[in-house]
């Protein structure tokens, strides 16, 4: 067994990728084992997910050797790389809208159920069932559309399509920031269960509590090369966080991560105010948000504190109550962001971003009436208030006229902030706001948060992450079944294990 | 290794075409057709550099050329507007009608107009408020603009009008005024398309409306304004069909929405509109389709097969476009 635990399952030899000027990976070595559960860490844009989707048939090297089974491996596609067993979850949403559950599980392989052309849709659902089952989903039903359930659970159909019996090595791209906390357990429960089969995992993540906990060994990735490998033993030496993160960014990050303070004052002017607001389940919901407040809002994926973001700035119709800021009743986004609110969707890809467009004209595009002279708008305007946020959030492109669809989930995540900062936003509703962003970029948002509250501006920060809001938020709100369950002041003794318990 | 090496330069040459593709095959179609016809209506002993042939082209061009450029709105926005032609049919008409009646083009120009902008609201919004998709309302447009056109022209008792000697229309044939007005009409456009927030919330509506919206545009507004900057570019295409003949039938205008959306797709236009649009597909695509109209009868091509070669065309572009990743038909 242990024999077959330290056979080499992949293997990469001077790998190189580039996309254009931009060198993803330089000349990298990377070998797997089977019975391995191999973390790969390391900042936005380093080519953690580079390796892997090279692996895995999403994008060939530019150059380098790959070694699958011990024979020379070059797969064509993603359904040729997961045929062969090789199989990848990616970070943001993949399954196909307006189809069932089961046609999406079993996408590719309709043949298995076809005779004469036909598919035996009744044949498909049940097996589709039964693999939901195996994977204990079953709460998801394989007859119904996909487009009924909620992001985490078509996150999880698209685990049960990715992962078969078959399946020899399973990449994890970031996944887990896309999951609900039982949707993590299941994903966990199945990345050791491939482990203790002889099978091996790739765990990509920026969650380093997480790591640590689910991983066997770690690769530490820079800047496209890689910078080292960590044991287990290693991995729970005392120190460990420190050297990972010092690996990872090239620099002592230092030990201030979240704010330091646990001063909670802010100003008594109310910067917006919910006032007894009705939406579905959520009912007779109040808030008041101050100038220079950070609130941290925090729950289970469906608890109603996503919907409150959204509620706040001005997305869904009311049933009851009203959205104020400074007296007047905000309805729309475009009333919100004229009153000068921002706000940072959960759905990055398709709410937050143009993916199919320039850096530039994402960053500028709520700015585009305050860059307006008399209808025209200068190219060199745009420009130069683009180049700001590139720089300020050190977005890794080679201009602001790459497009967004070219950069890593992190540097995304930094064009979507850099959005709100450019129009100077005073209240900013962030939704899960450092998701798949690295280490040194969270720090830098986190001291630009804290920058922002000394400002005076207005944070409501909704998050999945409890360590952040304990971290960062003058007051946090948890929400169950889309009702306050609990409120709390910062202090330096709140602990995540004071919280769950009004999570669940 | 070599497998990979030979692999990447396949990608990395994918990439180049995906990215100059359109640009390259639109620019470089028109290359062709230039240097075809130079070539082939030489050995027929004609050219169609000659200033007869020069002129039935530029006046063939114009119309197409002029509408395209306003039409370059809607297709950024990942529409298409089949009522085009009956439009323009009925503006033309109307230009003949109130000219006559009233003795002054201005009127007829200012009548035209304000119909134009109603279409254009109501093509624009109708999607949006109603949640359809926008082509069916021009749909419904192109129905009732025909069923005007019976009604004029029963009522008149001929299929075919003709503008009133005393209004002078010589201007409308001369090569230099067409040039000059396409010139000023894509020197206006270009300004509103690439420089203004009206061009550049169009383009991002196209390219992802929700996201869009979330930065505050206003959807209906910036899907609205398009339509009528090509409401103008219409009334402007309908007075140079118009002049040119000095007459209008229930025929004019038929299939022109067709035309433009040929010259669009000739000229790269990205059929799913988004950021990638650009005004510059609008000329090339029109000459490219002119250089065909007009080319292809010269080398000895019947007309009826001309329609049949620039269908074929049509058709190749298309499968190749909507081939590519995310590539869907305007709607």
């Amino acid at each position: 067994m242990v024999q077959m635990e330290k056979e080499i399952i992949f293997e990469a030899k001077h790998m190189r990728k580039e996309f254009g000027p931009t060198i993803a990976l330089k000349d990298v070595d990377f070998t797997l084992r089977r019975g391995e559960i191999r973390g790969l860490v390391g900042e936005n844009g380093s080519g953690k997910s580079t390796i892997m989707s090279i692996a895995s048939g999403m994008q060939p090297a530019t150059k380098g050797e790959m070694f699958y089974k011990g024979q020379p491996w070059n797969p064509g596609s993603m359904v040729q790389a997961q045929d062969a067993g090789i199989s990848m979850i990616l970070q943001e949403a993949n399954t196909i809208p307006g189809v069932s559950v089961a046609q999406n599980i079993f996408s590719g392989h309709e043949a298995e159920f076809s005779s004469f052309g036909i598919i035996n849709m009744k044949k498909m659902k049940a097996q589709a069932q039964e693999r939901l089952n195996s994977f204990g989903i079953s709460h998801i039903r394989a007859g119904d559309p996909i487009d009924k359930y909620t992001f985490e659970d078509r996150k999880l159909v698209e685990i049960v399509r990715c992962v078969t019996d078959e399946t020899e090595i399973l990449v994890v791209d970031e996944t887990t920031t896309a999951l609900s906390l039982e949707g993590r357990e299941i994903l966990y429960r199945l990345i050791h269960k491939m482990a203790d089969q002889g099978k091996a995992v790739v765990f990509v993540s920026h969650d380093m509590d997480e790591i640590l906990e689910q991983c066997t060994d770690l690769t530490v990735l820079r800047d496209g090369e890689i910078i080292g490998h960590l044991t287990r033993l290693e991995m729970d030496a005392p120190d460990s966080v420190k050297t990972i993160r010092y690996m990872m960014v090239g620099r002592e990050i230092g030990d201030k991560y979240y704010r330091e303070d646990y001063d909670t004052s802010h100003s008594d002017e109310v910067a917006l105010e919910l006032q007894d607001v009705s939406l579905g389940k959520i009912q007779h919901f109040n808030l008041k948000l101050h100038k220079g407040e950070i609130i941290g809002m925090g729950g289970l994926s469906g608890c109603g504190m996503h919907d409150i973001g959204r509620i706040a700035y001005g997305l869904e119709k009311l049933q009851g109550g009203r959205v104020l800021r400074n007296g007047k009743e905000i309805k729309t986004p475009l009333q919100a962001i004229n009153s000068g609110i921002g706000y940072i969707s959960k759905n990055r890809d398709s709410e937050a971003l143009i993916l199919n467009g320039p850096i530039q004209d994402n960053i500028v595009l709520p700015s585009i009436p305050a860059l307006e002279k008399r209808t025209f708008i200068s190219p060199r305007a745009e420009k130069k208030l683009s180049d700001i946020e590139i720089g300020n959030y050190r977005i890794k492109c080679h201009g602001g006229k790459q497009y967004v669809n070219t950069l890593s989930g992190g540097n995304k995540q930094k064009v979507s902030f850099g959005k709100w900062t450019a129009k100077g936003s005073e209240v900013i509703i962030m939704d899960c706001p450092t998701r798949g962003v690295d280490i040194g970029v969270k720090q830098a948002m986190y001291t630009l948060i804290e920058e922002m509250k000394k400002q005076g501006k207005a944070i409501l920060m909704i998050s999945e992450e409890l360590s952040e809001l304990i971290g960062m938020a003058d007051r946090l709100i948890i929400m169950k079944d889309f009702a306050v369950t609990h409120q709390v002041e910062r202090n330096p003794d709140l602990k995540q294990t004071d919280l769950i318990e009004y999570m669940i | 290794m070599t497998a990979i090496a030979h692999e990447t330069e396949k990608q990395t040459m994918q990439q180049w075409v995906k990215k100059h593709g359109s640009s390259v095959a639109s620019v470089g179609g028109l290359v062709f057709c230039l240097i075809f016809f130079t070539v082939t209506t030489g050995l027929k002993g004609e050219s169609i550099w000659s200033a007869s042939k020069l002129a039935t082209l530029i006046g063939d061009v114009i119309v197409t050329a002029l509408m395209a450029v306003g039409a370059v709105f809607i297709y950024s926005l990942g529409n298409m507007d089949v009522s085009i032609g009956k439009q323009v049919g009925l503006y033309s008409t109307l230009l003949v009608l109130v000219g006559n009646a009233t003795g002054s083009l201005w009127i007829a120009i200012l009548v035209c107009l304000l119909i134009a902008v109603f279409i254009g609201i109501i093509n624009g919004a109708a999607g949006e408020v109603l949640h359809m998709y926008s082509v069916i309302s021009s749909v419904v447009f192109m129905m009732v603009l025909s069923g005007v056109s019976t009604i004029i022209y029963s009522n008149q008792g001929t299929r075919n009008i003709s503008m009133n000697p005393g209004i002078n229309l010589t201007l409308f044939r001369q090569p230099w005024f067409m040039v000059l007005i396409l010139a000023i009409e894509t020197a206006v456009i270009g300004y509103f398309f690439y420089y203004t927030k009206f061009g550049k919330y169009a383009r991002a509506i196209g390219a992802n409306q929700l996201a869009t919206s979330q930065s505050g545009v206003n959807i209906i507004l910036y899907r609205v304004i398009p339509y009528i900057f090509l409401a103008v570019c219409l009334v402007t295409a309908s007075l140079f069909q118009m002049g040119y003949t000095g007459a209008a039938s229930d025929s004019t205008g038929t299939g022109f929405e067709m035309n433009v959306m040929v010259s669009l797709i000739l000229g790269g236009m990205p059929l799913k509109g988004g950021m990638k649009s650009r005004l510059s597909c609008a000329i090339i695509g029109a000459l490219t389709f002119s250089l065909l109209a007009v080319g292809l009868p010269i080398i000895g091509i019947p007309t009826r097969l001309t329609f049949l070669i620039k269908a074929a065309i049509f058709m190749i572009v298309v499968l190749i476009t909507c081939r590519q990743k995310g590539g869907v038909l305007p709607r």
